[in-house]
């Protein structure tokens, strides 16, 4: 099973939709992305973990249920705060839409949820890290965030923002950049020296 | 009525007043009713406004003879200002001609604080004289029937216009003028400026170039002799004085006699926070000031601020802390002194507030500069040089504003639509659009109407349309709804209206300074301290609390640099240290022992050395380069030799800049010899060295925010309203990177770096240094510590640009996130 959290599909037509000129062909990314990523894995099941649609139906659409047609496996939506489009919808598809699933110790769910007996997975919230360095550096990069009982995954889709997260020593912080991930080590915090003359 | 009728009833009004006109104004009523354009070159306080309500009211009367008995309505002038605040004073002088001369003219007031009833009144029926600001022009352009509103107006009059050129505010008066000038037929134009260093630009840009409103026009000076004295504030010890820092409270004390000891002074702070800061701790130490000390600034709400005003105008007050709200317009005659905390950054503004103090003609203007850290004491020195010269800085227009642009087109689209080749053939005629192509106008178009340059398959694009007959309108409510609320080009961070819970409207405070509280959190803000209850559809709830704080927020907008000539002033003075005492300023020989520390490591570079200083503290290995050009200039120089300094090798930098020079900073040491030896402060491939410097920093991507949210690509809401469109926002951030990775050749992408270029960094201004600093020795210095004049760079922490060579994930190997605090 492949697990894909947040995409926000049709946020790009939904700007352009209401005025505001994203650029087109950006539409196309998220798409791309997708069938790399199926074609990579290779699953039997995906699972898209909320918000996979950013509002209500727009033209992108006919470009996802295009898609899905190309594609041939099995599909379930763990519906997210943004998915206000009508499980029929998706069910006309193929596409099972739930609420959550558990699975043999594991709970999926769109917001992170801490629930006794069972490791989570989850998105919502496109974790971020910030990181340090000498010379006064820092980036700022989409990650995983594990934390004892759960995993949070980045947002997947192109055109989407992310949320800065402080880890403690006890989570685990896996960073994303164009063509790997790493895990990022930590640093307590110290007060910074003030110059003094 | 002959002419000479209508001076007489001028001249009369002003025998009644006890007044003499002075040449100027008499020169401005000629020009007006000869019919002709204008700018007018005048200080604040001279006795502007008369010098053009006489003439409009006059030309009134002379069309009218039985003006006294017959009122004809409808709207005769317009009076832009850029400051909503000022318009209630230019009201009260226009009012008071109108009356006086016995005419029934109305005049009316239109900005962001006018009332949707009043309104809806004034679109019912227009008052004779109408106040506005450019936004509000704008709106008005968004009605419809616009032009039956406009047809009959004869003047345009706008004010402080020195504040709107080089300002995108500007290029909106433009097109705003543009429009006017074909739907109103004896339109005349007049601009009011304070002395800028391009009058005749300024004139130029007004009336349009090559145009016949300029052809007709004149520019007319008034040539008042007022005498400035410009005395600095020495601290006394000068061994502890700080050598950073930005407030300046240190020196509270010395600012204490100058207030008892004058009428009412004005201390001028740079930031809103400053000015805060400075407010709270006077009354602190001084808690006899409680009553007759005020605060005046941007986003403190209006009913404080005009009652701040009244209060100056009726001497009840002994001293005002504000910031540039208080530079424009308001003629306050009891202000006595005036106190500069801080850098003005700027000459033209420097004298512009010095003008404040003994505002009654042939009083002297006093001006105290009051330093924030040691350095300043330079600046201090070279600004005295430059008010005896009267060296005023350029205002730079801006050119090709596409952003600007699509937003007046959509403005005119949602009111009574356009047709392109009447519009085209009317904005050519503007100065920032006069090299506009065709191309670029069908980019435009196309934009508008599909949002992008091809019809493409599933595309749902919706703004203007393009009706039969070729006109371009928007027909969606939505559309013209969300525009109406985005019209206006100053861009900010989001701001949230600050209120008690009860209500009652404190001000307003942006919205990054708010993210960073808790509830519970106490701040300082309008001279109150509050505590952070919770944010309420874009409302920040607060209640008074006891509990002290050092929370001051801050605002983002408004940075300044040195002009050309301050810098070249301020060499000159530094200069002047390796010279023999007597040559030396006051200010300059109170620094002795600071040029002495300075010398134990390094040096104070004389006028044929250039010098560059490296050491190591903790935080790095710092590599500081001092061109004194100003901030904008070494923020391009910066960009431009790091750039070439990471090609040699790969390396990651942070830059920092101020005034005198900038840093960079790095977790890895590299050889300054190399920077000699390979010339790489040479002018060959500047430009293009330049360009790819820009790729890898954030000042296009900070100037494409601007244009993102003028071009009506990003959505903000409506701060005041209360709305939410959280569906419609995106941070402009993503959306540059949309734009790089899908649309790079979108003119508004484009746009970005081109601005960045002419308007941030200065280009001609970076040849040129970079020639002087060709020909100077350069004295690179290792030192142990950090010196003084490395002093404020290095602990500069907050605007830092970045730029690296290096691979990603060689950079992570390095870095590490901090654990949360516990």
């Amino acid at each position: 099973m492949l697990l894909i959290s947040d995409v926000h599909l049709g946020k790009v037509s939904h700007f352009r939709k209401f005025g505001a000129a994203v650029p087109q062909a950006a539409v196309r990314k998220n798409f791309d992305l997708l069938t790399e990523a199926l074609f990579h894995f290779n699953p039997q099941t995906l699972c898209f973990m909320g918000d996979l649609f950013h509002s209500s139906l727009n033209k992108e659409w006919r470009l996802f249920e295009e898609w899905v047609h190309q594609v041939d496996l099995q599909i379930i939506l763990v519906a997210g705060n943004h998915d206000i489009i009508s499980p029929i919808k998706y069910e006309e598809l193929g596409i099972r839409v739930v609420s959550e699933i558990q699975l043999e110790g594991f709970l999926l769910t769109h917001h992170p949820e801490e629930r006794q007996g069972f490791f989570n997975f989850s998105g919502h919230i496109h974790p971020a890290v910030c990181l340090r360095g000498g010379g006064r550096q820092s980036l700022r990069l989409p990650c995983f965030f594990k934390s004892e009982n759960q995993l949070i995954l980045p947002a997947f889709g192109a055109f989407t923002g992310t949320y800065v997260l402080e880890p403690n020593s006890r989570d685990e912080v896996y960073a994303l950049t164009k063509d790997a991930v790493f895990q990022v080590r930590f640093q307590e915090s110290k007060r910074r020296r003030r110059f003094s003359k | 009525m002959t002419r000479d009728q209508l001076y007489n009833i001028a001249e009369d009004w002003f025998e009644q007043q006890d007044w003499k006109p002075f040449p100027f104004q008499k020169n401005t009523w000629k020009a007006f009713l000869q019919g002709k354009n204008g700018l007018l070159n005048a200080p604040t306080g001279s006795g502007k406004t008369y010098a053009l309500w006489f003439p409009i009211v006059l030309s009134y009367i002379k069309k009218n003879p039985d003006y006294r008995t017959k009122h004809k309505k409808g709207l005769k002038a317009i009076w832009i200002t850029p400051l909503r605040a000022l318009s209630q004073e230019i009201k009260q002088s226009a009012e008071r001609v109108t009356a006086d001369l016995g005419t029934q003219m109305t005049v009316g007031i239109r900005t962001g604080d006018t009332t949707t009833n009043e309104r809806a009144r004034q679109k019912r029926n227009m008052p004779d004289l109408l106040i506005t600001t450019p936004e509000s022009l704008q709106l008005l352009l968004a009605t419809k029937g616009y032009d039956k509103i406009f047809k009959d107006c004869m003047a345009v009059v706008v004010d402080e216009w020195h504040e709107l050129l080089g300002t995108k505010r500007g290029v909106q008066m433009e097109l705003g003028l543009s429009r006017l000038k074909t739907i109103a037929k004896e339109l005349r134009i007049w601009g009011i400026s304070a002395t800028i260093g391009n009058l005749e630009q300024a004139r130029e840009v007004l009336l349009g170039p090559f145009s016949q409103a300029l052809e007709n026009s004149v520019l007319i000076k008034a040539k008042l002799n007022k005498k400035i004295t410009v005395r600095s504030i020495i601290p006394r010890e000068m061994e502890t004085f700080p050598w950073r820092g930005h407030l300046g409270i240190r020196l509270l004390e010395d600012v204490v006699p100058i207030i008892n000891n004058s009428k009412t002074t004005l201390l001028f702070t740079n930031t809103r926070s400053q000015c805060e800061i400075w407010f709270q701790k006077i009354l602190e130490k001084h808690p006899e000031f409680a009553g007759e000390l005020a605060m005046h600034h941007g986003s403190i709400n209006k009913e404080t601020r005009l009652w701040v005003e009244q209060a100056i105008r009726n001497e009840s007050l002994r001293a005002v802390v504000c910031t540039s709200s208080l530079d424009l317009g308001v003629d306050f005659a009891p202000v006595e002194t005036v106190v500069q905390i801080g850098g003005p950054k700027g000459i033209a503004r420097f004298l512009q507030r010095a003008g404040r103090s003994g505002h009654r003609p042939g009083k002297e203007s006093v001006i105290y500069f009051l330093p924030t850290h040691a350095i300043e004491l330079i600046e201090a020195s070279a600004l005295q040089k430059a008010v005896k010269e009267n060296a005023v800085e350029d205002r730079i227009p801006y050119l090709n504003s596409f952003d600007v642009l699509l937003q007046y087109l959509t403005t005119l689209a949602i009111s009574d639509g356009f047709y392109p080749h009447e519009i085209f053939h009317e904005i050519r005629q503007t100065f920032c659009y006069q090299a506009i192509t065709e191309d670029q106008w069908q980019w435009l178009l196309n934009f508008l109407v599909m949002g992008s340059q091809s019809l493409q398959s599933y595309d749902e694009y919706k703004k203007v349309e393009i009706e039969e007959g070729g006109k371009f309108k928007v027909n969606n409510r939505g559309v013209a709804m969300r525009h109406r609320f985005q019209i206006g080009t100053i861009v900010g961070d989001a701001n949230l209206t600050v209120r008690y819970q009860k209500g009652g409207y404190i001000g307003t405070i942006e919205e990054y300074f708010i993210s960073k509280l808790n509830p519970g959190d106490v701040f300082t803000f309008a001279g109150r301290n509050l505590e952070f209850i919770r944010i309420k559809e874009m409302q920040v709830h607060v209640r008074n609390s006891n509990k002290k704080t050092n929370k001051v927020p801050s605002w983002m907008g408004g940075r300044l640099t040195l002009s050309a000539q301050m810098s070249e002033l301020l060499r000159n003075e530094l200069y002047t240290v390796s010279q023999e005492g007597k040559k030396q300023s006051v200010e300059i020989k109170s620094l002795a022992h600071i040029f002495k520390r300075q010398r134990q490591e390094s040096i104070v570079p004389k006028p044929d050395e250039f010098l560059i200083e490296s050491f190591k503290t903790r935080d790095g290995y710092h590599y500081i380069f001092y061109p004194f050009e100003g901030r904008f200039v070494h923020e391009a120089m910066g960009s431009l030799l790091g750039y070439r300094i990471s090609l040699l090798s790969p390396i990651t930098f942070s830059l920092a800049f101020n005034d005198y020079g900038f840093e960079l900073l790095s977790d890895k040491a590299f050889d300054v010899q190399q920077v000699i030896d390979n010339d790489l402060f040479t002018t060959d491939y500047m430009l293009d060295d330049l360009e790819k410097s820009l790729n890898s920093t954030e000042m296009a991507r900070r100037k494409f925010r601007d244009i993102a949210v003028i071009s009506g690509l990003v959505f903000t809401g409506y701060p005041n309203k209360g709305v939410k469109m959280k569906h419609l926002q995106s941070s402009s951030q993503l959306l540059f990177n949309v734009f790089r990775d899908y649309e790079d050749d979108n003119l508004l992408f484009q746009q970005a770096f081109r601005e960045t270029f002419e308007h941030q960094l200065e280009e001609g201004r970076l040849r040129i240094s970079l020639e002087r600093i060709e020909t100077q020795q350069i004295v690179w210095k290792q030192c142990e510590n950090p010196t003084p004049f490395s002093f404020p760079l290095i602990t500069d922490r907050m605007s830092r640009e970045k730029l690296s060579s290096e691979k990603l994930a060689d950079r992570i190997k390095r870095m590490a996130a901090l654990l949360a605090k516990r």
